[in-house]
């Protein structure tokens, strides 16, 4: 993560101060272009008032006269008058808002392009005929032609800015001489207040003030080495006086007959190593800001992340140490239950053995003929105690089995209707002391999926406690009817319900109510019957005990009527 | 006194004109450059300055016969009159010597001057009725350019000769010179400031000779 921050830093750095030098430079570029563009203006304002003058001055017959009349020497005395506005005057202050336009001194081309020397040098501005030479052009030029030319000057040498103008006869238009003009260069060789320092090169020679001989020297040569290479209008380093700067040149006087001239200006990178470094800072300070802001936010965001991560590894060794231990609890419980159910298989099968051996020894001393009345009726208890032993046997092994997962029933429909009528005709043969009522309110052919066998079971248990826990003249109430996909099946009797407390208790094994004191039973039927009920998808539950009526509901899965009615009783 | 001067005078002039008597003819065709304008119903002409030539155009030339002549004992006198702001006539041969008066017939100002190295001259400004009328003697023959400082378009041209016998061709080429002394004579014509053709020439008295130059 750092390193990806460092590493974009270090990118955007490297970018940031690719770009910013680049837009210095281009910014540098542009300046310098305005500035020579400017100059250029100036001297487009310059060209324009001065093919005005030469043109009010080539209508001057006497100039003309003198050009054309082969009087040469009558040439400068008529243009004196004619060009004295043009000339530099001495006296004038030399901040004059026009000195730019005031030229130093003017010269005259013959038809060939060669010199028209001036007789009285000072009528037309003094000009040593060696510098004066250099004002000669190949050919007369069409055009305005502009020239840069070394002189020596009171304050050593220096550069004169030459305009050279085409004459053309009134008559004919064509080319009988050029004018000459000889002005101080316009904004060049300045130093401004930036150090923006500029100056002209011109024949392998830099006119650039304010700078030492050497450095001049070494520029020179750089320039002079990057014009020969024909890189025209390039930038290139520099050094000037120890300070990095960019150089940029441009030609001044483009397809000119003159000798080529560039202007050439030096811009410090002072400033630009100032705003580099600063830049630096910001994007290194930025960067260190971004690496620390995302160290912290990264922490805080993991610290957020990881606390409910921790607090499930946590939990999740809490939960492991209790699942461990649930396991182990399970797994013993699991043991114990396999243990209990194999033992009440087992103790069921031991004791079925004696039990049938207890009653037949039983009934053998009860078929003996020399009993009295008491003993008779005492065995018969005895018998009766060991079918009752026999059926807890009995309930016992089902519960055992089904603990133990080995109770699998066969599930067929099963006829409800059918086995609710057939029990209730088995009822109404057994003794009834209480004399109860029943009512049942049931469809004929319910069919429920079910094991004919277990489903009988579920609903003797039920018409059992119905009929033993019931009160003189009570009522028992057997009603059916489908709902969804149920069938549900009530069975309500009178008699004093079950105690609220008790309510919830009533289906575990071995309970018996406490109103079941004298009541025949062994606390197994309804255990047995729920857990058969869910065998058989279904369930059992107290639908309500109170207000002496206690109602039990039973459902089971109704299935579709058969086409055959299943036989009763298979 | 007077008298007798005049006299003396008289004499010598008749004399002057038995001794020089000249009566043969030249007449002939001077080929001509093409003109650089479309000819004209008239027959006015300009100076013009092509390529520092100096010229008429329509092309004429000044056919003249060269030889030395004395110069005449009364200089002539001849005349440039500025009219319509242009020199009439445009081109004047004249023979060295002659006074040429350059009277102003526009309404306006003109300044004749002239830089041409055979004479340099400035007349000023002068009014239109100036009196007396402006002259200048030409004294040393070649081609005197005329212009009007006022008025840059004016030009004209004086043809200072050494030579009384000149006369202007028409437009064709055309020239007939009479009154011409017998003898053997170089025939000239000048045709602009860098052209003149010449040719050997015999007269003789009361004959008439045809020569055509080149």
């Amino acid at each position: 993560m750092m390193g990806v921050v460092i590493a974009v830093s270090a990118i955007g750095l490297y970018f940031a101060d690719a770009s910013a030098t680049n837009e210095v430079e281009q910014n540098l570029q542009r300046q310098f272009q305005t500035q020579v563009s400017g100059l250029h203006q100036l001297q487009e304002i310059r060209h324009a008032a001065l093919v005005e003058r030469c043109r009010a001055l080539i209508r001057k017959p006497r100039i003309h006269a003198a050009l054309e009349d082969n009087a040469l020497d009558l040439l400068y005395p008529s243009a004196k008058d004619e060009l004295q506005d043009l000339m530099d005057d001495e006296e004038q202050s030399p901040a004059d808002s026009v000195q730019g336009l005031r030229a130093r001194f003017y010269r005259f081309l013959d038809h060939d392009g060669n010199l028209i020397r001036a007789q009285n040098p000072e009528q037309a501005g003094a000009l040593p005929i060696a510098e004066a030479e250099q004002l000669a052009l190949p050919h007369l030029p069409d055009r305005q032609q502009i020239g840069y030319i070394p002189v020596t000057g009171p304050q050593g040498p220096s550069l004169v800015e030459t305009i050279a103008m085409p004459i053309r006869s009134s008559e004919t238009s064509e080319l009988i001489s050029a004018i000459v003009l000889g002005f101080r260069p316009l904004g060049l060789g300045g130093t401004s207040n930036t150090g923006i320092r500029s100056g002209v090169w011109v024949n392998d020679q830099l006119f650039i003030s304010g700078v030492s001989d050497a450095t001049r020297a070494a520029l020179t040569t750089a320039v002079s080495d990057a014009i020969k290479q024909g890189r025209s209008g390039s930038s290139l380093p520099a050094k000037l006086d120890g300070v990095r700067s960019l150089l940029v040149y441009t030609q001044l006087n483009p397809d000119s007959l003159y000798p080529p001239a560039y202007e050439v200006c030096l811009y410090p990178l002072t400033e630009l190593e100032v705003r580099r470094a600063h830049l630096r800072w910001q994007i290194l300070g930025s960067g260190a800001l971004l690496l620390f802001v995302g160290l912290v936010s990264s922490h805080l965001l993991s610290l957020r992340l990881s606390a409910p991560v921790e607090k499930l590894a946590v939990d999740s060794a809490k939960n492991l140490e209790r699942r461990e231990r649930a396991e182990a609890a399970l797994e013993s419980t699991s043991a114990e239950l396999h243990r209990s159910a194999r033992f009440s298989a087992d103790a069921s099968h031991q004791l079925k053995t004696p039990v049938t051996v207890l009653r037949a020894g039983l009934e053998e001393l009860l078929a003996r003929p020399n009993l009295t009345v008491e003993e008779c009726n005492e065995l018969a208890g005895l018998v009766h105690q060991t079918y009752r032993l026999n059926s807890i046997i009995e309930d016992l092994l089902l519960l055992s089995r089904m603990d133990a997962g080995r109770l699998k029933l066969e599930l067929a429909p099963v006829n409800l209707s059918q086995l609710i009528e057939g029990w209730l005709d088995d009822l109404s043969a057994l003794p009834d002391p209480l004399q109860l009522t029943i009512e049942s309110d049931f469809p004929p052919r319910l069919h429920v999926e079910g094991e004919m066998r277990y489903t009988t079971l579920i609903l003797q248990n039920l018409l059992e406690n119905a009929r033993k826990y019931n009160c003189a003249g009570g009522k028992i109430r057997i009603a059916a009817h489908v709902e969804d996909e149920w069938v549900l099946l009530t069975v309500g009797n009178t008699g004093r319900p079950i105690p609220r407390g008790a309510q919830e208790h009533i289906f575990e094994r071995f309970h018996r109510g406490a109103a079941a004191g004298n009541i025949p039973g062994h606390g197994l039927g309804l255990n047995l019957a729920r857990e058969l009920a869910r065998l058989h998808k279904g369930d059992l539950r107290l639908a309500r005990s109170e207000e002496n009526w206690t109602e039990f509901e039973v459902r089971f899965l109704a299935v579709a009527q058969p086409a055959k009615p299943s036989p009763v009783g298979a | 006194m007077r008298l007798h001067t005049v006299l003396g005078f008289a004499l010598s002039f008749f004399l002057a004109a038995i001794l020089a008597r000249a009566d043969a003819t030249l007449e002939g065709h001077v080929q001509l450059p093409k003109p650089h304008t479309a000819p004209v119903m008239n027959k006015r002409y300009e100076i013009v300055t092509k390529a520092g030539v100096v010229a008429t155009d329509p092309p004429l030339a000044v056919v003249y016969l060269a030889g030395n002549f004395p110069a005449p004992a009364t200089p002539a006198v001849a005349e440039v009159s500025q009219k319509d702001y242009a020199f009439s006539p445009p081109l004047l041969p004249i023979q060295v010597g002659t006074k040429v008066e350059f009277p102003n017939h526009d309404e306006a100002y003109h300044n004749i001057f002239s830089y041409s190295a055979a004479k340099r001259f400035d007349l000023g400004r002068y009014r239109p009725d100036e009196k007396p009328v402006p002259f200048v003697v030409f004294d040393k023959p070649g081609l005197v350019t005329l212009r009007c400082d006022i008025h840059e378009h004016m030009r004209g041209a004086v043809l200072v000769l050494e030579t009384p016998y000149f006369v202007l061709s028409d437009t064709a080429g055309q020239y007939r010179l009479t009154g011409l002394p017998a003898g053997h004579y170089t025939l000239k014509a000048w045709i602009d400031s860098k052209t003149t053709l010449s040719h050997e020439v015999d007269l003789k008295d009361g004959e008439t000779t045809h020569l055509d130059l080149p």
